[in-house]
Formats: C-alpha cells, structure tokens, sequence
C-alpha cells in the first residue's frame, strides 16, 4: 500500500546541482543550522575563485610551500590608501590651524580658518572612506567598543573620532566670543594635537602587521606619513593662499614635508638590508613604478617650490605635483606591502636574517595582554 | 590502507609505535607508504613472482617454521604420480584440454583421489576429479603422507620445485625490484618468524583485481602457512575489503554462484536431488561434514512448514546455475539483448564496473532498469548524461529502456547491521525516518516480495511454488511500514523451529527440518535472544581481544585457525604469543580468543582411520574446515587454474613472461567482442605503458556518496592521473595540464599530476612506466571527470569472475578528448570471436576459450 | 578559569586523510570553498581561510631534498629511490601573544576561559585588521559575509566537555587535544622517542616561549618533521605588537616635529608680518 510522501525533500539529482547552494550540505528542513560557522552569509556558491595561486614552477632552490602565501593578504580596498592620503593632510593641516591660532597672530587667521575646514573636511571624509572599507559597515560604531592601546586602529578610531568631534566644535564655535569661543579654540587646540597624532598613527598601523614591508619600515612610515601628510596639507592650502605671511608659513610646513617624506622613502628602501626581498616591491613591478613615480613627484613638487621667483602659477603647480606624489606613495605603499605579503620568501628570508623575533630586545611578556580598561558598550 | 581503510590503520599505526615494521608493496607511493619503514615500489601484475621468491627464499634458507608446517599444513601429504607442474611443461599443469579449453583436474588430486574443498564446489561441479562425482570420497584419515617432508611427490617437494626458479635476479627481472631491497624484506620477514614473533600481512583490490586474483591470495596463503603466521596474534592475511559491508554482502550472499554462509548453488549439473547435492559438496571428514544441517536449516528458514523431508525441503525447486552468471557475462548478455531486466541497488556499474561503455550498452539495450540509490548516479542517468550521449553519438529518444528510480534511506536512516572486513558484525540503529519517499533495503525487499508472493498465491502457478511457500511474516512498525531488521537477524542467527527459540550457534543446528537458519556462519549472533551484535563494551574495559564488541562470525571467534597458535601438545609457541591453549585440569581449550577447535578435544586425539564426521577431527587440527583439517600449501582441488600459484602476466601486458611460455593465465575468462577489443599479450606498440588503478580516501568508489558531498568534493576536485616526470617528459605533458588516456575500449580526459612518487622501473632492460588513474569520477555530480572503467576491459579470473583493474595497458597523450566515436558504439555480435592473440598461450593450451555465458 | 586547553599536532603520525578537514567543517557548518585543482600533490585546500579552519599540507620530498642527513620516513635504506611525504594538520595557533587579539579595535576578539582566542562574529564589523596581523596567515575576512572568521577551538564542544571536533576524529591521534601544560610534557617525551630513532629533521614548533619567544608559545602547537618553511609556516613569527613601541615612538617623534614645524612657521610668518 502506497503512503502519501512525507515533507517531500529535494533528491540529490542533476537539477539540484543548477540550484544555488550555500555548499554547507544541511537542509533546512531537517537540521539545524547551528554551527559556528553556519551564521557565514553565501552570496556566491564558489567563493575565494581567485584566492588559491595555482601551483607555479617554485624556484627549486626556495624554501616555500609551492610558492603559495604564507600571510593572508589585506583585505582593505582602495579606500584606505585614500584614507591614508586625506587622514594625514586633514591631521597637519590641523596642526597647522592650531600652531597658527596659538602661535600665528591675526594675519594668519584666514589660514587658521582654512585649516579648521580642512581638517574637519579631512576627518568625516576619512571616516567614510574608513566605514566604506569595512565589511559589515552599520556596525562601525563597534569600533568604539573598547579602548586598545595594542591595536593603532582602535587608538587610531579613537583619534579620529575625538579629532572629528574637536574640529568640530573648533569650526562651529572657533570664530566665536565668550566662553563658546573657548570652548571652540580649545576645540582647535586639541583638534591641533590630535591631529599631529592622525598624521602620524598610520604609519604606525601598517607597521603593527605581520605584513613584511610594513613591518620592517616600521620606522620610516610614521615619519613618511607625517611628512607627506605636511606637504600635502600645504599643497592643498597653497592652492588657496594669499597673503604672503600664510604663503611663506604654507611653503616652509610644505617643504618641510616633503623634505622629511623623501628621506623617510630613501630611508624605507633601506629598511631591510639583510632580507632584500622584502624591499623588492618598492623595486620591481608595477609597485616599484608607483613608487618611484611618488618620488619623482614628491621631488619634483620640492624644486618646483624652492626655486626662486615664485609665481602662482609655478605654486600651483608645484602643489598639483607634490599632491600627486604623495596620492602615488601612499597607494605605492599599500600596494608593495599586498604584495610583499603574497610573497611567502619575503616573510621567510626576512624571518632567516634575523628580522623576526630575534629583532627584539627582549622577549615579549608572556602573559596574555589584558585589558583592564572598561569595555564600552 | 591508510587512504582506504584511514580508521582501521590507526592499529597498524599502533603497531608501529610499538616497534613493527611496516613494509609497504605498491607500484606507487601512497599515504600508506609515506608511514612505511620499507616501501617496495613494485610493476602492476607480478606480486605472485614477488610472492613467489620470498617463498623460495624462505624454503632455501630453511626459515620456515619446521614444527608448525609439519604440525598444520598438507606439506607431507602425497600428490598422485600423474600430476605436472608448471615447471615440467612451461606454465601450464597437467590436464589441459585442447578442445574445452580448461583443465581436467583429476591430477592435481592426492594419492588416493576424492578430497573436495572447503565449504564445497563452487566452480568445478562435476569436473572429472573435482570430487563432486558419486563415489564417496576418501577421508582424510586415509591420505598418504611423508613426515620426513622427502618423499619427491610430496607437497613440500612440489612447493620447492615449482618456486625453485623464482630467485632474486629473476624477481628483479620481473618485478622491477632491486635484488638488495627484496633481500632486505626477506630477512626483515624471516626475523619476525617463529615461536616468538608473527608478522601480518594486509591487502585488498591490489591482489585481486588480476586474472590471477586468486592465486595472489593462494601466495600469500603459502607464505605465511610456511612462516606459521596463519592463526597466531599479529599474524594472518586481513582482506581489507572495498566498502563498510561488503562482507556481509558476500556472507549473506549478492554472488550468483552462493547461498548464504558460503554454501554452493546448485547447478544443473548438481542432478535434482538434495541427496545427490549433498554427497557432491560433503566432507566425510572435517568439520565441512555438518554441512548438510546448513542446507537444511536455510530450507526451512526459508519456506517453514512448507519445507519437510518428504518432499526433500523443496530443493527440487529451488532455481539452477545453467552456467556462468557473474556480472560481466550478464552484462554482456544484456548488451546483446538477451536479459531484459536489471534492479541495481546500492552499486553504480556506469561507473565502477570495467568496461563502461559497454555496462550502458547493456543498460541500454535491457527493457528496465530499477536504480536504488541516495542520488541520481550515472547508471540512472544513463540515458540522459552519458558521454556518448553528450558526444551526440546516441539519442535518448532512441533509447527504449524503461527505468524506475527508487530513493533509498541513508545508513542513518536504518537499522541493521554492517559486516565489515574483520568478519565483525556492529548493529546500526536508526537515528532518523528517511525522508520523502526513500526507503531501505529492507522495506523494498519486504514489500516486493510481500506482492510477488500476493500474485503467486493468486496465479496458483508451478513455477510460483517457491514463493508461496516462503515464510514472509517479519513484523512491520509504524506508518511507512518499515521490517523488524532484528526479527530477519533473529532469523539469520536461527531458531528451532517452529517455536523460533534462537539457537546458541551453528553447532546446534540439525539436518532433521528442527533447526532454520538464514546463515550458518552467523550462528549465534543473537543467541539468548540478545542482539550480540550490538553490544559496545569499550575497549579499555575488556581484554586485548575485545569479544564484547560487536559480535564476529563464526561463533565470536576474532582469529580464525587459532588452534595453530599452539603446538601439539596445546601449549602456546610462545608465553609472548599466546592465544588459545589446551587446560589440561579442564580439559578444555581455552584462551583469549574462542577457540577454533571442538572444545573438550584433547590434543592428543587422533582419529582411527575411516572415521568419519565431526570425530574425524584430530586434536591437532587447525583447519578444521578442510576435509583433512590442514592448511592447503598446495590445493589438490577447488581452483580452476592450478593447484599452486605460478606468474602469468597480465591479459595485456608490455614485456613476456620471463618464467614462461605459457604468458597468462590459461584459464582466464575473457570476453571477446568488438566492443570489447583486448591489446597485445606484450609490446603492444599502440599502447606501452602500464595502466593501474586506485582510490583515494576523499571519494568513495564509484562517487555516488562522495562527489555529491562539497565538503568531499573540494578536497579532491577533478579526475587527474598520476605520472612520473619521466614519462610526463617523455610524452610532452605537463603538470596539472589537460591529458587524454586511451585503450582499446574508450578514452578519457584528466588532469596531470607529474609526481615522483610514480617511479619508471626497469624490467629486463626495459623502462616501464606505469599511469595511475583513480576511478571514482563520472558524468554526474558536484565533480564530474573522466571514468577510468571507460578504459577497462571484461576479462576475469577463473574462479571467481573477479576484474582485471590493476594491471592493463594503455596510451597517454597531452590533449583534451574528442568524445566522439565511442568503441562502445561498434557493433558487437556475440558470435563474432575475436581471434585472441595466440602470444598469450602455448601451442598446447590453444587459443580457443569457452565464452562465459548463462548457458552451458 | 580553567586550564588552558590546545592542540598537539604531531605530524610524524598524521597520514593526511583530512577527516579533521571535513569534521571541521561539518561541524561548525561550514560553507565549501569551491572545486579548485591546485596540482600540488594532494592539498586542493590551499590554505587555512575564513571558512576552512583546518587544513592539511601534504609536501613531497625525493632524497636528498629532504635535509640530506635525515633518516626519512617511508623511504627504505635500499629502496630504489628514496621519498618522504610530509602531511601537516594546520590550524589557528591560538596564540599566548595573539596578533589579531591585540589588533582588534570593536573587542570582537576575546581570550575564552580556556586560553583559546575566539572572534564574536555578532561584534565583528570587517575591519580586516586582525587580517594582516595574523603571523601565521590564519584568520581572514569573508567577502560575501563581511566579517573576520577562524577556527574556535570548537568552543561550543568545550564548554560541553567534548574534545573538539578535528581531533575526535583523527584516527592516528595525529591531533591530541588537551591540558596545554600536559600536551607539552608528551610533546617533549615524543621528541625524545623519534630523535632516538634517529628521526634527525624532528622538532617542536611553539611549545613554549622559549621555543618561539614572539609568540610567547602556541596553544595549538605541532611537532614537524623538517623546517618550518617546509610546511608554510613562518620560522621566527612575532606577534607584531611586540615592536609596536618602536613604531609609536617613532609617530610621537614625527608628530611632535610636526607640530613644532608649524608653531616655528608660525612664530617666524607673525615676527615677518610684524615687521
């Protein structure tokens, strides 16, 4: 005697294979999904295509696992290489505004305006571009969960977020009388400091990786940022300048930057002398040519500024030049550390030479860091 | 083992940690290999001249253990004056016949004539000397031996004889493996021999997939009987067999040629009476004497009340062998459209039967087909997605065959128990109903045969006796009806009958019609009416042996012939290796295992000559299934192709035999049609190298369980075969790029995976290369790839009909495959005989062969 | 809380089967990664990534490659040619100083009371930090999900009593799972016992600090049979905080030229304006 089918369930035959699937082989209507993976959202049914480099003829003398990665390569978008562009010219340019409300005197008050709009201007553009880049972005206010000093990014959200929250008291209130008016210059003070911090926190967050390069310039980058990050905010105000006072005081920050921004590239292509592999980026490849070309720029915005007879034209240009050159480094940089981080002989040899941990001075504290903070919520 | 048994090598693993060696013999290295001491890469197809020259080496340097040989084995028993071996007459023995293509054995037989083998005929019925004939056979009591092991027709005289040219250099010659590593083995196993040490020996489809397979396992057979290693702890031969219960399937029988327990089919030639098969398949001797209580019980199991002496337990009715209906044969039948029907249950043969091609020929040309299974597999969706069909050669409205689709429950949906390869039965229980409208074995066998008896008692028919006389009343629970799995396994066990008391074991089972019994040899798996098979006492809490878990046939017995760990007196060989032993105070054996001998028989007792049954088996008898109660170096009867293993070389091969003139095996089974073409015996120059196949552990035989799994799919995505770089250098081909490998019978594309774990040997001056290719792939699933049994051809050993997938040739070329122009599509008329190629046989064997077929 | 729980891979018993792959993944209901034939020998997996949290490595050797002076395993003294094949259960290492712990900005990654690391996948936001902070390459970020996965040291099994899936189902106990402390006593004895056999290549990785000071020693650590490039996994790995100090200090240095460029700039463009 033939039963009616219980809950009809779909057979394992050919149709069923055209059907997207999450590929996790549990049927709804019988099981639970529960595991600790099965909250992983699938869009696609064959994720990672391009994730496994297919096998590659190794060179027979490396010591790599079928040239495969070792690290897993960042996976931040172009974003944050414009992140690191906006953020480093929105914190000097607010070092500026504050250096010249403090310092600077009435002649100077046009450019300490500028700077306040530059700098807020620089801070929520840069918390987009940052939001942008994460991979589940409403919940971005996470990253005011904790307070971390380990972690430069959860230092670096907490710089952005109180130098957004400054400069903008700074810009609403800075003009002001009265004790609003307090309130809002010490908006740009502070705004002023933490924003000598934004320039520089960077650097110091790509250098906290396992990310080959990153790591072995992890003491040219801060300073590389900090002063691209001078030379760009001064670009950027040359384009507006006028009076000679605020122009002289524009060129002085910007060259001062772009100066200390070619040493510390000179100095990053130096950085790993005993494992050459990992500077290798910065050589070879279409990094390598991003690179330079953030050189040649940089150094060409520098002599454009410095000779002589100062036209606007010849300002602007520079600017235009010295801009570009430090949009080029940073994408230069980011993409050399990607790179240095697919090449497993990079992390290797530079482990081999004595660049892993036999670089400390001494061992790190064992004990497991804790955070005795309050965890917000 | 580790790829293909990965649970059951953690105990070889333990072993190694415990200070075993592990030698490996494989022509690739594998994971097995990778935790080997000694890996032996060896030529697909010649284990038997590697078998062989540890055999020799083994009796030239007296190695063998003495006591036990003499004590256990036939070694001393004598053979008739007429019986020829290989070495008198170039690889052949006495008694081939020209004209039926097959050997007469009458001179194989002892002196004195009459022994039949173990469990009865299988192939050899009535073949002259098989002992099936009418005249009631000598008992062993009465056979002709000589303790000194001099006399020169003796089985020891003969063994060293037929291996005296299998030396070092030849092994070398044949087998591709340095004299130096076969000496280092040899005395590795030398050095694990004897009183205080055994060494073990597993294997699976490596061996038997020959058209020597079975003579393999006579080798190793041979081997460790002469190190008395069979039935000692550490010791023996474990058959790793292919799946989780294919054991169960040959014990509880789906092989055309047995009934349950290993009891022989009646044939035709059998003669019509219960009393004719019964003199034919008896021991007088041994404990195969009781082998008519087995034949009746399963009567009466089967048809109860219905079944009485009077009318010799419906035996007349049961349905005959008329000839050979293995599965090839049926299949080629089926292409020829001879067999209209095939129910496929649980098996794939688009996929994992040789000769794909032709397996859908045949399923194309049945009129239905009903397919069993978890997914829509390959043999379901032939018609539809088959390469000839996606090359557009067929049409699958040309296609007349009928197929029916039945869902089958998950092992998790069932109850029951699995048989697996240490002859242990573990029950399942249920954890889940299946869904929709799948259902098990069980239910679909229960309620087939629930209407086909329905329509018997209703046809009133003759030809329907059968049927309604079975006893079909299992219980059914719940609303899908599902069979108590544990009243068919009460009835397997047995009970007496009609009260259904379960019986304690095979032993009391009677020839009266009192006794039914679905399995003699499972017997006492629910004896006391407690499920035996589903006890899980862990195994920290038992002895090493571990009895109480799960329940092994027969009788919960772990170690098979393990009366021969002890000596004759019943004392252990050694305190190190004890494993049963006789209480002299008791006067019983005893031990950590259930003794294989009659409980309270005394050691001493030997039985007077011309007695017969369970009394004719000494106390010294470690075989007691053996109608002499000895194990067979030599078998006198019971094979069709040699009482002793002799190297043949593969059906298709690349060098000739360099023991012999007789290059094969003359016995084998081939299939000769044009969709069916075989290459040259040797030197083929369209196809050189040599082709094996393999599993890995991420797929599961024919891929119907596996390549519809992502998580098993994704470890091992695409069909590749393995080459060294040798031959990848040779033919153009480049790692991971595309090949195609091609014989006779069809051709398939894979990837390449150059490796140096595949190694070209040198055999004879010759570069061999070998190709390895896993058959797990087909046209459906989340992987899909080229089918290696696309490649295979039907030929079989003799005895059993089992494949030849281990060692053929074949072509490999870089390239994808034009699909086009299938062999299989060739028109193939059965009675267009394929001349052989007559390199493969002497003058005097002929190059006629009995096409294998259903009728005589 | 309770004793720190981890993992001893001890890959001289690991025969690459991938059970403790597929339990993994059934387990913790883990999506496929797609059918990709990677041609190196038989790892199709690649690497550990946000939905495969084991993954076993398979590296084959033909003498004298391996080492040269190493007593391989597999090979025999006479065999025709000598091979070795390597097979490597990899895992999350779960770090004493772990890099994506200390990265981590939302807190999504915390220590568990069995002193594994565990990522809270309903306080992730994607930030990817953790990411390029991981020395040994382990954790990553899901493109469809946007959040940052790993192996959990099957937390939801422990807080149950029950050993985590890979290693219930390693039939070798190539994967013991246990007390740290005592995993690293067995660790040290099974050294000893394949050194006295003459194993030559045979080593720990992380056991403890001193074995692996920029970690401060794993949780999940793993006995190997030749260097650990070998295997994929880095020889000296340091947890990158650990030279964060410098990095800072250098910032502090160029923040502080930086501000007092500008109030020097100031100071000089008002003295000029006043004149």
């Amino acid at each position: 005697m033939t039963t009616a089918p219980l809950n009809p369930v779909p057979f394992l035959a050919p149709p069923e294979l055209e059907r997207p699937t999450d590929g996790r082989e549990v049927d709804p209507s019988l099981g639970l999904l529960q595991g600790e993976g099965a909250a992983q959202r699938v869009r696609t049914p064959e994720p990672h295509p391009g994730r496994l480099v297919p096998h590659v003829e190794a060179d027979a003398r490396a010591l790599t696992y079928y040239g495969l990665p070792v690290l897993q390569q960042p996976v931040w978008i172009w974003t944050i290489p414009t992140y690191l562009f906006v953020g480093g010219m929105a914190g000097a340019a607010s070092a500026l505004g504050a250096a010249s409300l403090v310092a600077g005197g009435p002649t100077l008050e046009r450019l300490e305006n500028r700077c306040r709009a530059l700098g807020l201007a620089g801070d929520l553009a840069g918390s987009v571009l940052l939001i942008a880049d994460l991979g589940r972005p409403e919940r971005f206010l996470n990253m005011l969960r904790v307070f971390r000093p380990t972690s430069p990014m959860s230092m670096g959200s907490w710089i952005l977020a109180l130098s957004g929250a400054a400069n903008t008291a700074g810009f609403l209130l800075g003009s002001r009388s009265g004790p609003l008016g307090a309130v809002g210059r010490m908006g740009i003070a502070a705004g002023g400091g933490l924003g000598a911090l934004l320039a520089g926190y960077t650097g110091v967050l790509l250098a906290n990786t396992a990310v080959p390069l990153w790591q072995a310039a992890r003491r040219e980058l801060p300073v590389l940022f900090v002063g691209s990050g001078m030379a760009s905010a001064g670009a950027v105000l040359e384009l507006f300048s006028d009076s000679g006072a605020s122009r002289k005081l524009t060129h002085w920050y910007g060259s001062a930057g772009k100066a200390v921004a070619l040493g510390a590239m000179l100095a990053m292509q130096r950085s790993a002398p005993g494992a050459p592999r990992i500077t290798e980026p910065l050589r070879t490849g279409a990094t390598g040519l991003l690179w330079r070309a953030g050189l040649v720029l940089t150094a060409a915005g520098l002599v454009a500024s410095g000779l002589g007879n100062r036209s606007r034209a010849r300002e602007r240009l520079a600017a235009g030049l010295t801009l570009a050159g430090a949009l080029a480094t940073r994408f230069a940089v980011f993409h050399a550390g990607k790179r240095s981080a697919r090449d497993p002989r990079a992390t290797f040899e530079g482990q081999r030479a004595g660049m892993g941990a036999a670089e400390l001075s001494r061992p790190p504290d064992p004990k497991p860091a804790v955070f005795k903070l309050p965890v917000m919520r | 083992m580790a790829e293909n048994h990965p649970v059951g090598f953690q105990w070889v693993m333990e072993a190694r940690e415990r200070g075993a060696t592990l030698i490996h013999v494989d022509p690739r290295f594998t994971r097995t290999s990778a935790m080997a001491d000694i890996h032996v890469p060896i030529r697909p197809g010649t284990d038997i001249a590697w078998l062989g020259g540890l055999i020799r080496h083994v009796l030239e340097k007296e190695a063998y253990f003495k006591e036990y040989v003499v004590a256990f084995t036939n070694a001393p028993v004598i053979v008739r004056e007429d019986f020829r071996d290989t070495e008198d007459l170039d690889g052949i023995f006495s008694g081939w016949h020209l004209e039926d293509g097959k050997y007469h054995v009458d001179s194989w037989q002892y002196e004195g004539a009459g022994t039949i083998p173990a469990a009865g005929h299988k192939h050899l019925p009535a073949d002259a000397g098989a002992g099936a004939d009418e005249q009631d056979k000598r008992p062993a009591t009465l056979q002709e031996r000589d303790e000194t092991l001099q006399h020169p027709r003796c089985v020891f005289q003969i063994l060293k004889r037929h291996f005296s040219r299998y030396t070092p250099e030849m092994v070398e010659q044949i087998c591709g493996v340095p004299r130096s590593l076969f000496e280092k083995v040899a005395e590795t196993l030398i050095r694990n021999t004897g009183r205080e040490r055994t060494a073990a020996f597993c294997y699976a489809v490596g061996w038997t997939h020959h058209s020597v397979g079975v003579q393999y396992i006579r080798t190793a057979a041979i081997l460790q009987l002469l190190l008395g290693n069979i039935g000692r702890p550490g010791g023996g031969i474990i058959a790793l067999r292919g799946h989780t219960s294919i054991q169960g399937s040959t014990d509880i029988p789906t092989l055309f040629n047995i009934l349950p327990g290993y009891l022989p089919m009646p044939t035709t030639k059998h003669g019509s009476t219960l009393a004719r098969y019964m003199k034919g398949n008896r021991s007088p001797t041994g404990w195969w004497s009781e082998f008519p209580k087995y034949v009746v019980s399963l009567l009466k199991a089967w048809f109860g009340d219905a079944a009485t002496k009077d009318n010799d337990y419906l035996w007349e009715h049961l349905p005959r062998l008329t000839g050979d209906h293995s599965h090839m044969t049926t299949v080629s039948d089926m292409a020829d459209g001879k067999v209209p029907g095939y129910l496929v249950m649980g098996e794939n043969p688009a996929v994992g039967s040789p000769n794909a091609g032709l397996q859908r020929k045949g399923l194309r040309n049945a009129k239905w087909v009903v397919v069993r299974d978890l997914a829509m597999i390959e043999t379901a969706e032939f018609w539809k997605n088959a390469p000839e069909v996606q090359a557009g050669e067929i049409r699958p409205e040309d296609i007349q065959t009928e197929v029916f689709l039945f869902p089958a429950a998950a092992h998790t949906e069932k109850e029951g128990t699995f048989t697996n390869t240490q002859r242990l039965l573990q029950w399942r229980e249920k954890a889940v109903d299946p869904p929709g409208n799948a259902r098990s074995e069980l239910h679909f066998v229960f309620h087939l045969g629930r209407r086909l008896i329905e329509r018997a008692r209703r046809s009133g028919k003759q030809r329907d006796l059968l049927l309604r006389a079975l006893v079909w009343d299992y219980p059914t629970r719940g609303q899908i009806q599902e069979p108590s799995a544990e009243a068919v396994l009460t009835e397997i066990n047995g009970y007496t009958w009609p009260d259904r008391k379960p019986v304690p074991g095979y032993a009391e089972l009677k020839d009266d019609g009192s006794t039914a019994c679905g399995c003699w040899i499972y017997s006492g798996c629910f004896s006391g009416g407690v499920n035996q098979t589903a006890r899980r006492k862990p195994g920290r809490e038992q002895s090493w042996v571990a009895p109480e878990w799960g329940w092994a046939w027969p009788a919960n017995r772990r170690t098979l012939y393990n009366r021969a760990s002890a000596d004759l007196q019943g004392n252990p060989w050694s305190e190190r290796k004890r494993l049963v032993w006789w209480d002299a105070a008791k006067r019983r054996w005893t031990g950590e295992d259930v003794p294989d001998i009659i409980a309270d028989r005394d050691p001493s007792y030997r039985a007077r000559p011309g007695v017969e049954g369970l009394a004719s088996i000494g106390g010294n008898t470690a075989f007691l299934m053996q109608s002499d109660g000895l194990g067979w170096l030599y078998a006198p009867t019971g094979l069709i192709d040699g009482p002793l293993p002799t190297h043949y070389e593969p059906l298709e091969s690349v060098v000739k035999n360099a023991l012999y003139g007789q290059q094969c095996n003359p016995a084998r089974l081939e299939y000769r049609r044009r969709d069916n073409r075989y290459h040259a015996a040797y030197d083929d120059p369209a196809y050189p190298f040599v082709l094996t196949t393999f599993r890995l552990t991420e797929h599961h035989t024919a891929g119907g369980m596996s390549r519809w799994l992502w998580w098993l799919s994704e470890l091992q995505p695409e069909m590749f075969v393995e080459i060294s770089p040798e031959l990848a250098r040779l033919r153009g081909i480049t790692h991971g790029g595309w090949v195609t490998v091609s014989t006779a019978r069809g051709a398939i594309e894979a990837r390449a995976l150059v490796t140096a774990r595949v190694r070209p040997l040198q055999i004879r001056g010759k570069t061999v290369h070998t190709i390895g290719l896993p058959w797990h792939w087909g046209t459906v699933g989340r992987t899909t790839g080229g089918t290696a049994n696309e490649l295979l051809a039907l030929v079989a050993d003799p005895n059993v009909s089992i494949m030849e997938s281990k060692a053929l040739t074949a072509h490999i070329q870089p390239g994808r495959h034009d699909l086009r122009r299938h062999p299989s599509l060739l028109a193939p008329t059965p009675s267009s005989l394929e001349p052989g190629d007559p390199r493969r046989d002497l003058p005097q064997v002929g190059t006629k062969r009995p096409m294998p077929s259903q009728e005589p | 809380m309770a004793a720190a729980k981890g993992f001893f891979t001890d890959t001289s018993l690991c025969i690459g089967c991938k059970a403790c792959e597929v339990a993994c993944k059934q387990w913790n209901q883990l999506p496929a990664d797609g059918l990709h034939f990677s041609g190196n020998s038989y790892d199709n997996t690649g690497h550990l990534g946000a939905s495969t949290w084991r993954h076993v490595a398979f590296v084959e050797q033909t003498l004298p490659e391996a080492l040269g002076t190493v007593e391989p395993q597999g090979a025999g003294n006479g065999s025709s040619f000598g091979m070795r094949w390597l097979m490597e259960s990899d895992v999350c290492k779960h770090c004493q100083r772990a890099g994506c712990l200390e990265a981590c900005p939302t807190g999504a990654i915390v220590r568990t009371e069995f002193d594994s690391v565990y990522v809270q996948p309903d306080v992730c936001n994607g930030c990817g930090y953790c990411v390029v902070a991981c020395p040994f390459g382990v954790i990553d970020r899901r493109d469809d999900d946007g959040r940052a996965w790993k192996c959990t040291l099957c937390y939801d099994r422990l807080a149950d009593g029950l050993t985590p899936a890979c290693a219930k189902h390693c039939p070798t106990e190539s994967i013991q799972f246990g007390d740290v402390e005592e995993l690293r006593i067995r660790a040290e004895r099974r050294l000893d016992q394949l050194q006295a056999r003459g194993v030559e290549g045979a080593r720990l990785y992380g056991q403890d600090a001193r074995n692996q000071p920029g970690t401060g020693g794993l949780n999940a650590f793993f006995l190997l049979l030749d260097r650990p490039e070998v295997y994929n996994l880095p020889p000296d790995p340091v947890v990158p905080t650990a030279k964060g100090r410098e990095s800072w200090t250098f910032a502090g240095i160029a923040a502080a030229g930086m501000f007092l460029t500008a109030m020097a700039g100031a100071l000089l463009a008002r003295g000029r304006s006043l004149r």
